[in-house]
């Protein structure tokens, strides 16, 4: 969500800085800008070991050979690796980095030609069950494939796309986040660029090739569809860059196999673009998915905050009245809940974990991190809407020989409640949207499913809206459905048994 | 009933109760009269263990209260026999007028909801505001506010009942409609101990004047006698 907003702040409010200035700005500048995510890594574009304040990859090598052939020099623009386009005609003239030559994007922007050919490889446990491609056409020995591949790269949309086979797709956000999971074993393979395999082999010496490369394409330069000048500078540049060698020498600088890339790497005007859909196919074709995600975001939101808001209760009440060796226990585990971001904490959970044996299942590990999250904040509510309640009511109350408890269970926790249900509220809400931060950890809901549909149908606007409303259309009967309850709560209970008198 | 001996107790800014000893025999209404600060309230207070103090002890209904800290078991069991009236009532404001009568003998004497309903409808007629049964403690006037709290008070069966400045946050009018429900009480004799401004009503209901001045009592005997 937070990303979509920015998107669209980004889109709303910034002038077209460049674009329409075209090739003559670059010019003027004396720098080409081009833009990339240094997270993604290598062999792409990523900090230097030996100095991490400085970028390496044959990607940067390839940024400064265009930029000197275009006379100027480059500047890095770091982005992240799904919105890179974006950047487009705002902050960035070209976009290098590993995109791959699709239809959507032959329509949406201008793809130069390929500067490099790519093969995508299935990556499994040198230890597990897949040791052959066919087998992911039959379920394996715990049931389905789990396949992770990164997040709106080719690998995911081809392993999508595959129905034929008996494997579940999961969608990671880093690039070699799924090598982790199979490394580990909580996924049976990974999917992605054979070069960023070969590149960071090393690291997971359980993890071996299967078979060769099934499928591959290409990368492309993206450069905004009104600088035609510029884009085709970059064309012809690539292209002395081919003809006199350059390149060649550049990837097998890289160990990218020179003389097999120059034999593949081809015109783009060999692959035609998409035809655009109209708003109402659009919606017709991507509203069954955005409302099932909606589901899934909902489940998430309904089953951890009434866990938050219980554990939260517990810590307010045993740090106010529980025993002294307990009170700066539960006020470190607010102070760490609320003072690390949630996605670390998700992180933790489902990446973590496994390594020490407990493997949880994403849904469980999204439940369980917004729960202790939110319960740090609940708590502190909680403490507060204690506090509220007058000493009197305390005292009245132990005067009639309650206990500590009883006064807690009877008489202080039911006004505290009543008091915190606003507050508690606007938490709730606050958590729906929050679950959106799951999809770090692969629970596809109603965020993730937009940035997926808004990334391959290339309709970032009009999907973001529809994605807006539909928030909207549930977390306001939310709203009603808690000041109902706020309502209900003010009116005297009802009598506690008998019904004479 | 209730003997306090020798009871002292400090604060910060200094002696609070100096030496105080009293005594209440069962059936007698004890009234603690004087002026703000005297220590009057921090003495009732003492007595059913919602303050501790330095030395000297307590014996009330049965129960003894030593220096220092108490143990939660032996109060609750205390506290049990001895009920209070707050001078700001402390009514339960999220549940009705029936309910916080009820609250008690059902949690904590374990009565099933029926009976502590029928017991609290009892006790509400008994302070005249059976008709109120169902209605919110915020809905009535402070008098009626402070009724339901003796009868809340009243619901343990307490032995003995204490009364913190019960009619100071109330004008005349409501003040006399509490006063009538506690002379009614000693009437009835009910053990009591009230700490009060008012020395028309101590003459009326009460059988001993215990009179406090700077933590210290100056004089104590029959109404009549210190007032």
């Amino acid at each position: 969500m937070k990303s979509l907003l920015v998107a669209v702040v980004i889109i709303g409010c910034l002038p077209a800085a460049t674009a329409a200035a075209d090739l003559d700005a670059v010019l003027s500048r004396g720098e080409l800008i081009w833009a990339a995510d240094q997270e993604g890594g290598g062999p792409h574009v990523f900090p230097d070991p030996a100095d991490p304040r400085r970028l390496t990859g044959f990607e940067v090598e390839l940024a400064a050979l265009l930029a000197e052939e275009l006379g100027v020099k480059p500047r890095f623009q770091q982005g992240q690796w799904d919105r890179l386009p974006l950047l487009l005609g705002r902050t960035a003239d070209c976009v290098i980095n590993g995109i791959e030559l699709t239809p959507e994007r032959r329509r949406d922007y201008h793809c130069s030609r390929p500067y490099f050919a790519y093969s995508l490889q299935v990556l499994a446990r040198r230890d597990g069950p897949l040791d052959a491609l066919e087998k992911l056409g039959v379920p394996g020995p715990k049931g389905r494939w789990r396949v992770g591949v990164l997040t709106g790269s080719a690998a995911e949309s081809v392993m999508r796309s595959r129905s034929d086979l008996e494997a579940d797709v999961i969608g990671y956000d880093g690039t070699i986040d799924s090598l982790e999971q199979v490394s580990t074993g909580v996924l049976d393979a990974a999917v992605m660029d054979d070069c960023i395999f070969n590149f960071y082999a090393d690291r997971f010496n359980r993890v071996r090739a299967v078979d060769r490369p099934f499928a591959g394409g290409f990368y492309t330069i993206l450069t905004a569809d009104d600088t035609p000048r510029l884009s085709a500078a970059i064309d012809a540049a690539l292209g002395r860059l081919i003809a006199d060698g350059r390149l060649k020498a550049l990837y097998d600088r890289w160990d990218l196999a020179g003389r097999q890339q120059m034999l593949l790497v081809r015109d783009a005007a060999e692959i035609p673009a998409a035809s655009r859909k109209s708003l109402g196919e659009l919606c017709r074709d991507t509203l069954p998915l955005l409302i099932t995600s909606a589901g899934m975001t909902v489940l998430l939101s309904c089953l951890s905050f009434p866990l938050a808001v219980g554990i939260g209760l517990a810590v307010a009440v045993g740090r106010m009245y529980g025993p002294a060796w307990l009170r700066p226990l539960l006020t470190g585990y607010v102070e760490v809940l609320r003072g690390t971001p949630l996605m670390l904490q998700l992180y933790a959970i489902f990446f973590l974990l496994p390594k020490i044996g407990l493997t949880l299942p994403a849904l469980v590990a999204a439940v369980i991190g917004l729960a202790l999250n939110y319960s740090a904040y609940e708590s502190e509510i909680y403490r507060a809407g204690l506090k509220a309640v007058p000493l009197g009511q305390f005292e009245a109350s132990l005067s009639l020989g309650l206990t500590k408890w009883q006064a807690l269970r009877h008489v202080l926790v039911p006004q505290a409640v009543r008091i915190v249900m606003p507050p508690v509220t606007s938490d709730f809400i606050a958590l729906f949207k929050d679950t959106s931060v799951c999809s770090a950890i692969t629970v596809v809901e109603l965020t993730k499913r937009y940035s997926v549909l808004a990334l391959s149908s290339g309709r970032i606007v009009e999907l973001a809206v529809v994605t807006a409303l539909l928030y909207l259309l549930m977390s306001w009967p939310l709203a009603l459905l808690s000041r109902w309850f706020e309502r209900r709560l003010e009116r005297p209970a009802a009598g506690s048994g008998g019904s004479e008198g | 009933m209730i003997t306090v001996t020798s009871l002292t107790k400090s604060r910060a800014q200094g002696r609070v109760l100096d030496d105080v000893s009293l005594t209440g025999a069962e059936g007698t209404v004890t009234a603690l009269v004087g002026p703000s600060g005297s220590g009057k309230s921090t003495l009732l207070r003492c007595l059913n263990g919602l303050e501790t103090f330095d030395s000297g002890l307590i014996t009330i209904a049965g129960h003894r209260l030593g220096a220092g800290r108490h143990a939660a078991a032996g109060l609750e069991r205390l506290r049990r026999d001895v009920g209070m009236v707050f001078q700001q009532f402390n009514l339960f404001p999220h549940v009705s007028t029936v309910d916080n009568v009820a609250l008690a003998p059902r949690v904590v004497l374990g009565m099933s909801a029926a009976d502590a309903r029928a017991r609290g409808l009892e006790l509400l007629g008994r302070v005249g505001l059976r008709s109120f049964a169902d209605a919110r403690p915020s809905t009535l006037s402070g008098g009626q506010q402070q009724r339901v709290a003796i009868a809340r008070a009243l619901a343990m069966r307490p032995r003995v009942l204490l009364f913190d400045e019960p009619t100071s946050a109330l004008d005349p009018a409501m003040a006399a409609e509490v006063m009538e429900v506690i002379v009614e009480l000693a009437r009835a004799g009910q053990t009591m101990v009230v700490v009060t401004h008012d020395h028309g009503f101590a003459k009326r209901a009460a059988s001993q004047v215990v009179e406090l001045a700077a933590g210290r009592v100056a004089k104590q005997g029959p109404a009549a006698a210190v007032l």
